[in-house]
């Protein structure tokens, strides 16, 4: 048998109801999908964000916030750590490389991030795209979404907790915050990291210590970076430590657990992170599943009432000799392509939603998101497109069981 | 253009109608009869007419003929078969091969084209047409007068929508053609040429014909005309009985 010419002609007598009912689909099953999309490549995006803190010690408090400030430049007040930190790590023969990370001011929006070149290259992972690496107080290199050009000046102000300023712009307040007689200029680029560094100015450490009144870390003058041997070293709030081995990576933590620090793998924040925001999914994509239900449900009972308004044709159908099962694969048919339509434009308007909503992200965070959807998302699709497969029996089953020779006899 | 008789078509049979009754049935209970007592019998060929009053049962028995009910009491055959014994599967099957069906309203699939309507019956089966499908479905337009093959058979003119349910009827070639008030709803003219094309091709094929109509001018050229009142065949067939 071949349903198919009476499965169109029942599709066109639809007329806008065989566009609007796959669209109502597609818009119901994109949420589920593209919620499962998104987390995922949000947890992608954080990771690889987070790929050169193997480990981070900072003053006692919330890793949480540690992990939000340093790694996801999110503006907070941290205590610090004593300077003195930075001189231990540096002898420590476990220790690969060790950067202190200092903010607190921004310029034009954009964090200004104190550090070592040593850190600006992620350990000498990055070599800029454009320009040098800072080599003296004073000199800035900035990452690849920064808004400046090579010999820019950079004026820094002092920025305050959850402060949120658009990129590129001089907000109203940062003049009365500028401090004075403080300036650097744009030495470098850095190349794109998909992570909030690609938004921030990395200047060296001992410019943010001096611009403070705090010194410049070092005994003597001479070239910046490490060692920092002055008698007191300013404090840091946090630092970056990149140990030789996983042993190692251990070990340190262990030893800096105590004694005015903690120290953890940022890695561990992140696991219990996802693990929440995971449950959260869950629980959205359930209640995404149950949404597609009700729809899948609403729709299947359009097409029940509709199998209703058609009796006629398919009694018609079974007079000319159609057999019951073909009444029953053509109402089917019907109700499986507007369920299968529905699906295919719900993946398209999923993918358009993960793109829009990436977007978004990457412009209120920085963390650059390429979500796309996965075989993972599409499975609960599947399950669904056999639930609504069921659904559709319903109008088949009504078609299926009408009796003939009355229904004709009625018209 | 003739309507072509071919050696596929089902063997031409008699059918016949004996003793059938058909009750009404209201909460799934009897009450009362619908058809009782018939016996008729049309030979391989012949065109037979029924007439009678609205509500005398006249569509029941159509539907009795064509295997759409199981009538309470009696039997229809089909040559030496018991059709009307046969579970629903093989009734809708032997019904695909051997009846065609006009209706009193056309019955088109109104959002289907000429052709797809044509060819309707052969959807049944294969899910690829038999060769030469379509090309017959466009000799049996022709031969209907269907010039323009419209898109969406709700286009056309009720005359012309009947003389595609006509062509639709004959896809299959059928060795019954049964007919329930195939010009009632058309005017004269339009009606004369739809019974022409009915008469025209039982005739040509050699099918038998039962038409249930109140139409004078189309009883007139059956074979035999009953009239049935209050679901029983009444005395002796009538020929012409019904002119005016």
């Amino acid at each position: 048998m071949n349903p198919f010419p009476v499965v169109r002609a029942d599709l066109r007598s639809l007329r806008w109801i065989a566009l609007i009912a796959p669209l109502l689909v597609a818009v119901a099953v994109s949420v589920g999908v593209a919620l499962s999309a998104q987390e995922r490549a949000l947890r992608q995006a954080g990771t690889q964000a987070a790929a050169d803190f193997d480990l981070l010690i900072g003053a006692p408090g919330s890793q949480t916030q540690l992990v939000l400030t340093a790694i996801y430049l999110q503006p907070e007040a941290l205590p610090l750590i004593d300077g003195a930190v930075l001189a231990a790590l540096a002898r420590d023969p476990r220790v690969k490389a060790a950067a202190p990370i200092a903010f607190g001011d921004m310029f034009r929006g954009f964090p200004i991030i104190g550090t070592t070149a040593d850190f600006a290259t992620r350990f000498g992972r990055l070599a800029p795209t454009e320009g040098r690496v800072f080599a003296r107080e004073g000199e800035a290199v900035v990452g690849a979404d920064v808004t400046l050009a090579l010999g820019d000046a950079v004026a820094p102000s002092h920025a305050h907790a959850g402060q949120k300023s658009p990129f590129g712009v001089e907000a109203p307040d940062e003049a009365a915050h500028r401090h004075a007689g403080v300036h650097y200029t744009v030495v470098g680029r850095l190349p794109r990291l998909g992570s909030p560094y690609d938004r921030a100015v990395l200047v060296p450490i001992e410019s943010v210590w001096e611009t403070h009144g705090l010194g410049n870390g070092h005994a003597a003058e001479g070239p910046i970076g490490p060692p920092f041997d002055a008698a007191t070293v300013p404090g840091v709030p946090a630092v970056a430590v990149k140990p030789n081995a996983v042993a190692d990576a251990y070990v340190l933590r262990a030893r800096y657990r105590q004694g005015g620090t903690m120290a953890f793998f940022p890695a561990e924040v992140l696991v219990s992170v996802y693990r929440t925001l995971g449950d959260v999914r869950d629980l959205m994509v359930i209640a995404a599943v149950l949404n597609d239900v009700v729809v899948f449900a609403a729709i299947a009972i359009l097409l029940l009432a509709l199998a209703g308004l058609r009796r006629r044709r398919y009694a018609v159908l079974r007079a000319l000799g159609a057999s019951r099962l073909y009444v029953l694969a053509t109402v089917w048919l019907g109700a499986a392509v507007i369920l299968a339509a529905g699906c295919a434009a719900g993946l398209v308007l999923a993918q358009l939603t993960v793109w829009i909503v990436g977007a978004l992200v990457e412009a209120r965070t920085g963390l650059s998101l390429s979500p796309s959807i996965a075989t993972a998302d599409v499975l609960p699709l599947l399950a669904l497109l056999g639930a609504g497969s069921l659904l559709a029996l319903l109008p088949a089953l009504a078609a299926f069981r009408i009796p003939v020779a009355d229904t004709l006899r009625q018209s | 253009m003739p309507f072509s008789a071919t050696p596929e078509r089902a063997a031409a049979a008699a059918l016949r109608l004996a003793r059938v009754g058909v009750d009404r049935r209201e909460r799934g209970r009897p009450a009362g009869a619908i058809l009782d007592d018939i016996d008729l019998v049309l030979a391989a060929g012949e065109t037979v007419a029924v007439t009678g009053p609205s509500g005398a049962g006249k569509t029941t028995l159509l539907h009795a003929v064509a295997a759409l009910l199981r009538p309470d009491r009696g039997t229809v055959s089909w040559g030496d078969t018991d059709v009307s014994a046969w579970p629903e599967r093989q009734r809708d099957r032997w019904r695909r091969d051997t009846v065609g069906l006009v209706f009193q309203d056309f019955a088109l699939v109104p959002e289907l084209g000429v052709i797809e309507n044509i060819l309707l019956p052969l959807r049944f089966d294969g899910f690829r047409l038999p060769a030469e499908a379509r090309r017959r479905a466009e000799a049996l337009a022709a031969r209907v007068g269907i010039e323009m093959l419209a898109p969406r058979t709700a286009a056309l003119s009720r005359g012309e929508q009947q003389r595609v349910a006509v062509a639709r009827a004959l896809i299959r070639r059928p060795a019954l053609l049964l007919a329930d008030e195939p010009t009632a709803s058309l005017d004269a003219a339009t009606g004369a040429r739809v019974a022409d094309l009915l008469l025209d091709a039982a005739r040509e094929t050699g099918a038998s014909l039962l038409i249930v109509s109140h139409d004078p001018a189309l009883l007139a050229r059956a074979d035999r005309v009953h009239r049935l009142v209050a679901g029983r065949l009444v005395a002796e067939p009538l020929v012409a009985e019904a002119a005016p």
